[in-house]
C-alpha cells in the first residue's frame, strides 16, 4: 500500500470508528516515512475529526460516536506527536482550558481538547477544579490565544465571572479571547459575564477558536 | 377538586379544577430555606480532621434516617410553598476515606459511583456526581459480586422508605417516588461515559450483560418504589445532552428498547402511570417513549432546547407533560414578571385537554423559594379550567 491508500484507510478507519485499523495505518506511515509523511498523517487525523465535527453538528452523530472517534485520535495522535518537529503540531496557536473552581466534571472539556489538538492547536488543559489565578497565570504564560472555561454546574458558574475580572484587572482581557461551555450555562449567561462566546458543545466551541485563530 | 384527584385527573388527560403544580424539592438548600431551618454543618464536621472519622460512621450507620430526614423536609416545604405533588428519592451511599478527595473522603453509591461533597456559601450540603469506580470490566465483575447483599438491602429499604413518606405526609401533598438512577445512568456513569463509549464499539457483549444486569435490578427497584402505594411512579435515565441524544437513537433501541418496554409493562401491571425523567435534548427520542409505553415525561430541559408547546406539537396527548420552568435564571434570579410570563405561556403551550402537570425543569440548589412561590401563585391565578389566557 502506497503512502496515498495509507492516508485514505487512516481517514476511513477512523471515520469508520475502527480503532485498531486507524492505529495500524498510522503506525505504517510513521515506519515508512519522514517527516512529511507523518505530517500528512497529522493532517489527516485533522481533517476527520473536522468530518466527525460537522456530523455531530449536524445530528447525524452522536456523543458515543464524537467521543469514540477522539479516543482514536488520541490513539493515533500519541503516535505521531513524538515523530513532529517542535511546534509543527501546534501552529494554530495556543488554547488555554479547565474546569472553573469547585467542579470536577470534564468531559466536555475533555472532547474539546482531543478535537483541539488534532486540528493543530497547543492545548494546556489545566484540568478540573481550577482556581482564578491558575487560568489567569497560564493565559499570560503560554500567551494564549483564548480561554475556555467548562462549567456544569450552577452554583460554580460565577467563578467565571471572577476569572474575567482579574484578566481585566491583570490588563490581559484585550489579548485572549473567553470561551465558555457547559451543561449549566446559556448564551445569556455568557454574554452578561462579559465572555466573547459561548459553546453549546466542543465542536461548535473549536469552530469558534478556528474563526479567532484565521483571523 | 383535592391535590390527588388533581394529579390523577392530569395524568388521565383530562381537565382537573387547575392545572396541578409539583415541585421537585429536594435539596436541601431549598427547604432550609422554606422551613427557616439552619443547614447542618456536615461540611464543617467532616473538613475537622478530629471529627472526621466518627462524623464518616455516623453518617455510614444512620444514612436511611438522614435520607428520610432530607425528603420529609423536601415534601414539608413543598406543601408550605403549595404544590400539589413532590418527587422522592433514595439514594444508597456510603462514605468511605479517600486521599484524593478535597476533603479526604468520597461519597461510594451502591452502583460504583464516586461522588464529592461541596457545601454552598451557607453551609447546605451538596453531592456532586464525579466519575465512575469501575472502569474496567474485572472492576465491574467484582463490584457487582461484592455488593449482592448491598444490592438486596438496598431494594429493602427503599421500600421501606418511599412507604414511610407516603404514611406521613400523603394526606397533604403527593409524593411521587422515582426510582433512580435508572438503566442506563447506572451502566454508564459507574464506568465513565469515555470507558462506556469505548466498550460500545469494542466490548459490545460486556455493554449488553451490564445493562441487563441493571435492567433486572431496576425491575426490583421500581417495584420496592411502587410498594408506597402511589398511583405514578417516575423512572427516569438521562438520555439526552445539549444538543441532541447521547447515543444514535438506534443504537438506544437495540441497547435499551426492550429494557424499557419491560419498565413500563412492570409499572402498568400494578396498574400505575409511568412518568419519565430526562434531561437533554430529547425531540429525536419522543415517539420511542411512546412505544416503549411510558405515560408521561417530566423534565424538557429548556437550557437544551426543549419547549413545551414543540413536545405537545410533536406528541399530542400521548404523553402527559411535567415541567419545565428554567432552573438556570428564571427560578434563580428571574423577576417576577419573568415568572408569571413564563407560567403563563408554559399553561397557554400544554395544558388544554388536560395532561399537564406545572413544574420547575429540575431541582436545583440555586433555585430560590420565592420563585417558586411566585409559580404557584401564577399557575392558581391563570391555570383554572377551562383555560382561557
Amino acid at each position: 500500500m502506497n503512502s496515498d491508500e495509507q492516508l485514505g484507510t487512516l481517514k476511513e478507519s477512523l471515520l469508520g470508528l475502527d480503532m485498531e485499523s486507524a492505529v495500524e495505518a498510522a503506525r505504517s506511515l510513521a515506519d515508512g516515512g519522514g517527516q512529511a509523511a507523518v505530517q500528512d498523517a497529522v493532517s489527516a487525523v485533522s481533517e476527520a475529526l473536522g468530518v466527525v465535527g460537522k456530523r455531530f453538528q449536524d445530528g447525524e452523530w452522536f456523543l458515543t460516536e464524537l467521543v469514540y472517534a477522539g479516543e482514536i485520535a488520541k490513539e493515533v495522535m500519541g503516535l505521531l506527536t513524538p515523530l513532529l518537529e517542535a511546534g509543527a503540531a501546534e501552529a494554530a496557536g495556543t488554547v488555554v482550558v479547565g474546569t472553573v473552581a469547585g467542579d470536577l466534571h470534564d468531559l466536555g472539556k475533555n472532547i474539546f481538547v482531543s478535537y483541539a489538538r488534532g486540528a493543530g492547536f497547543k492545548v494546556v488543559d489545566l484540568g478540573v477544579d481550577v482556581p482564578v489565578d491558575r487560568f489567569v497565570d497560564a493565559a499570560r504564560e503560554s500567551s494564549a490565544l483564548a480561554l475556555g472555561m467548562s462549567c456544569l454546574l450552577t452554583s460554580t458558574e460565577g467563578e467565571i465571572g471572577k476569572v474575567i475580572a482579574e484578566l481585566e484587572r491583570q490588563g490581559l482581557r484585550e489579548s485572549v479571547k473567553v470561551i465558555v461551555g457547559g451543561a449549566a450555562l446559556t448564551e445569556q449567561f455568557a454574554r452578561h459575564v462579559g465572555a466573547d462566546a459561548f459553546a453549546p458543545d466542543a465542536i461548535t466551541g473549536l469552530d469558534t477558536v478556528k474563526k479567532w485563530s484565521a483571523s | 377538586m383535592d391535590f390527588k384527584e388533581r394529579i390523577l385527573t392530569a395524568m388521565e388527560h383530562q381537565e382537573p379544577d387547575r392545572v396541578p403544580v409539583m415541585g421537585l424539592v429536594m435539596d436541601p438548600a431549598t427547604s432550609n430555606q422554606v422551613l427557616g431551618k439552619q443547614p447542618a454543618d456536615i461540611g464543617g464536621l467532616l473538613n475537622d480532621p478530629s471529627m472526621r472519622g466518627q462524623v464518616k460512621d455516623i453518617i455510614n450507620l444512620s444514612w436511611n434516617d438522614i435520607m428520610y430526614s432530607n425528603f420529609a423536609d423536601a415534601l414539608e416545604a413543598s406543601i408550605k410553598l403549595g404544590f400539589d405533588a413532590n418527587w422522592t428519592v433514595y439514594t444508597s451511599m456510603e462514605v468511605v476515606e479517600d486521599p484524593q478527595c478535597k476533603t479526604g473522603l468520597a461519597w461510594h453509591d451502591a452502583f460504583g459511583r464516586l461522588w464529592e461533597m461541596t457545601t454552598d456559601d451557607k453551609g447546605n450540603m451538596l453531592l456532586n456526581y464525579i466519575c465512575g469506580l469501575l472502569t474496567t470490566e474485572d472492576k465491574w465483575e467484582a463490584w457487582v459480586e461484592n455488593k449482592r447483599p448491598s444490592f438486596d438491602m438496598m431494594i429493602q429499604n427503599v421500600a421501606g422508605y418511599h412507604r414511610k413518606l407516603v404514611d406521613n405526609y400523603g394526606d397533604r401533598i403527593y409524593p411521587i417516588g422515582y426510582a433512580a438512577p435508572g438503566i442506563f445512568e447506572n451502566s454508564w456513569q459507574p464506568i465513565g461515559f469515555v470507558n462506556f463509549s469505548r466498550f460500545v464499539y469494542q466490548k459490545p457483549n460486556f455493554v449488553e450483560r451490564v445493562i441487563a444486569f441493571h435492567t433486572d435490578l431496576y425491575l426490583r427497584y421500581l417495584d420496592a418504589v411502587m410498594q408506597s402505594g402511589v398511583e405514578v411512579v417516575m423512572g427516569g435515565d438521562d438520555l439526552g445532552q445539549k444538543t441532541g441524544p447521547m447515543m444514535r437513537p438506534e443504537l438506544i433501541e437495540k441497547l435499551l428498547g426492550e429494557s424499557y418496554r419491560r419498565v413500563s409493562e412492570t409499572v402498568h401491571k400494578k396498574g400505575r402511570k409511568l412518568v419519565w425523567h430526562s434531561c437533554g435534548n430529547i425531540y429525536s427520542l419522543l415517539e420511542k417513549f411512546v412505544e416503549w409505553g411510558f405515560d408521561g415525561i417530566i423534565t424538557m430541559e429548556p437550557t437544551a432546547g426543549m419547549e413545551l408547546g414543540r413536545v405537545r406539537e410533536q406528541v399530542g396527548h400521548k404523553l402527559v407533560l411535567v415541567g419545565n420552568l428554567d432552573v438556570s435564571y428564571l427560578l434563580v434570579r428571574g423577576s417576577r414578571e419573568e415568572v408569571e410570563a413564563a407560567v403563563k405561556k408554559a399553561i397557554r403551550d400544554a395544558a388544554r385537554g388536560g395532561g399537564y402537570i406545572l413544574s420547575a425543569s429540575h431541582s436545583h440548589s440555586s433555585v430560590d423559594p420565592k420563585r417558586l412561590e411566585w409559580m404557584v401563585d401564577a399557575a392558581h391565578r391563570y391555570g383554572k379550567y377551562p383555560i382561557s389566557i
